[in-house]
């Protein structure tokens, strides 16, 4: 078994172009965690999800690298959070894009795509060798399904 | 010096060119970048014992552990300190004493920023300081980039104010047995001249237009300090232990305490006030968080260059130098106290100063007799201090504080550039300079 007979083969994906409020409206109506950025030939450019998101609303000098690492003190209201949103929400989704997300190739032994899910903590995405085109997405609910359709249980 | 030398010759080169030789190209390789400092240091280290300058005997005498135990000790305690949030608390105070004013918050993170680089040291400080300044600046919407600025100038002015304030100081007062209470009187009064002074152009360039609404100033008044503080009992603990260092350091000289043994009996006392009270497994897991926050990168780099530096000193290259310089300024005190205070700080802005001191201390010890003993040398080392420290604001890389702020302010999107930093950093050092060194004169001649 390897990469390829895990995946998702037609995964939601977004566009570098998309807006931030655009994306982050599909991703709460959805309840997705994370969604693939491809261009216009399908080609992997990174991920999108709701860590990007919170980046948004959080104080940027929280994420930086050596950042605050107390932010007891501080007390925000909701308010305070949509208002760091809307200075970006126009902004397109590739401001904020995660590009360290490594891919999988379609052959790769299930175990290893499976540690790699486990250690990327996101779907994973499923790229053809010697290109960037995004071949699927291998999600937990994905894996879970199979293993336990393996095991004939079956939760549709 | 024979029982120092392995052999007179080494491959085919007498001892001076080979030291020489290798202390040149060791210098050039640190400036360079190419490769890391503390990786340099040690392989010239080795190669001073193996091309037989040293034996590893004499390697380890020329090693100033007064130093890494004064600076291993510091490390350890101020990264137990700094998990209680004191210093968090310290800077969000000082902000909202001011009412989150954007001139005031300048000048007070400035001040605190030189109070606790002369406490702690600058690189520490400015790691806990500039994610603070960023968080404020943009909550205020203002650019962070005046505020890093004072921040990095404050941090190098602060430096220069106290014996444990800047590696060249703990190096200075290690070879020469000045303890904290010199430095202090000697360095400390000026230091601060040099900080308000310093606060006049920020304030013409930059502070005079900072402005923002009192919307967003509330919400700065809004953050509350006390939540900073994430551990009292660690605070009582750490504060108490940082006072008795202090206190060591300014009697522990006249008892005949080095400031190595004094740092090293803080850390360990505030090891154990801070394992005490867990399991074996989480006194474990902290004595090696602890023993993690030290700087091993910067240790290993001392003790390389110590014995790069004790390799070519023990060759007499250096006593030559030191003739050199005494034949360049006549023999006058005067003359070759302003020189090196100027040359130390153009050489610091340009290079690390930490091998620029190394090299300097055994060239002014060799001074002594020229000048009547080593009682004479005092306003040398002083300018020796003043340069090397304050040396440091006259560009990006003179320090490594300012490459740290450098550091944040590329991540936060409001880049410090090498360039346009030193058209201001370098005037306003020189003005330091000048101020220092008539100081220096009337002080001491």
């Amino acid at each position: 078994m390897n990469a390829s007979e895990a995946m998702d083969p037609n995964p939601r994906t977004l566009r570098p172009t998309d807006t931030i409020q655009c994306a982050a409206d599909y991703i709460m109506k959805n309840r997705y965690r994370n969604l693939p950025v491809v261009d216009e030939n399908f080609c992997y450019l990174g991920m999108f999800g709701v860590n990007c998101l919170l980046k948004q609303v959080i104080p940027k000098a929280v994420f930086l690298h050596q950042g605050l690492e107390n932010v007891g003190f501080i007390h925000e209201s909701f308010k305070d959070l949509y208002h760091r949103f809307s200075e970006v929400k126009d902004q397109p989704i590739s401001i904020c894009m995660n590009n360290e997300i490594k891919p999988v190739a379609p052959d790769t032994p299930l175990t290893e795509t499976m540690m790699q899910l486990f250690n990327t903590r996101s779907s994973i995405p499923v790229v053809e060798p010697g290109s960037c085109k995004l071949m699927g997405m291998i999600s937990y609910w994905e894996i879970g399904d199979k293993i336990f359709k393996a095991g004939g249980i079956n939760n549709d | 010096m024979t029982d120092t030398h392995q052999a007179e010759v080494i491959f085919g080169l007498s001892p001076v060119w080979f030291a020489g030789s290798l202390f040149v190209l060791s210098y050039a390789l640190i400036v360079s970048e190419r490769l890391n400092r503390a990786v340099i240091a040690m392989m010239a280290a080795a190669l001073m014992i193996v091309g037989g300058v040293l034996t590893q005997e004499a390697a380890v005498q020329g090693v100033d552990f007064n130093t890494i135990g004064l600076l291993t000790g510091m490390m350890i305690i101020v990264g137990i300190t700094r998990d209680s949030g004191i210093f968090q608390y310290l800077a969000i105070r000082s902000v909202k004493l001011v009412k989150a004013d954007p001139w005031g918050i300048l000048v007070m993170l400035m001040l605190v920023t030189a109070l606790l680089s002369a406490l702690l040291d600058n690189v520490t400080t400015v790691l806990l300081i500039a994610p603070i300044t960023l968080l404020i600046t943009d909550t205020l919407k203002l650019n962070a980039y005046p505020y890093l600025f004072a921040e990095i100038f404050a941090s190098n002015i602060g430096g220069t104010a106290t014996l444990i304030g800047d590696p060249p100081n703990i190096m200075i007062g290690s070879a020469t047995g000045l303890g904290y209470n010199d430095f202090l009187f000697n360095l400390a009064p000026i230091a601060i001249l040099i900080l308000i002074i310093s606060i006049i152009p920020i304030y013409l360039i930059w502070g005079r237009h900072l402005k923002t609404d009192t919307a967003l100033k509330n919400k700065v008044m809004m953050y509350r300090e006390i939540d900073a503080i994430k551990d009292w009992v660690l605070l009582k603990k750490s504060l108490s232990v940082l006072a008795l260092v202090m206190f060591g350091f300014i009697v522990g000289h006249d008892y005949g305490y080095q400031a190595a043994t004094i740092a090293m009996f803080g850390a360990a006392l505030l090891l154990i006030l801070n394992c005490l009270p867990h399991d074996q497994e989480k006194q474990s897991k902290l004595v090696a968080k602890s023993l993690c926050d030290i700087e091993w990168t910067t240790i290993f780099f001392f003790i390389g260059l110590f014995i790069l530096v004790y390799g070519v000193e023990t060759t007499g290259l250096l006593e030559l130098l030191a003739h050199e310089v005494l034949r360049l300024t006549d023999g006058d005190k005067a003359v070759t106290a302003i020189s090196i205070l100027f040359v130390s700080a153009i050489a610091s802005a340009i290079i690390d100063n930490i091998p620029f001191v190394a090299t300097m201390i055994p060239i002014i010890k060799n001074m002594a007799v020229s000048f009547g003993g080593a009682e004479e040398l005092l306003p040398i080392w002083w300018s020796l201090a003043l340069g090397a420290c304050l040396g440091g604001n006259g560009s990006l890389v003179g320090a490594s504080a300012n490459l740290i702020v450098a550091g944040f302010a590329e991540r936060s999107g409001q880049a410090i550039r090498f360039l346009p930093f030193m058209l201001i950093a370098f005037p306003m050092m020189l003005v330091s300079i000048m101020i220092s060194s008539v100081y220096v004169y009337i002080r001491y001649f």
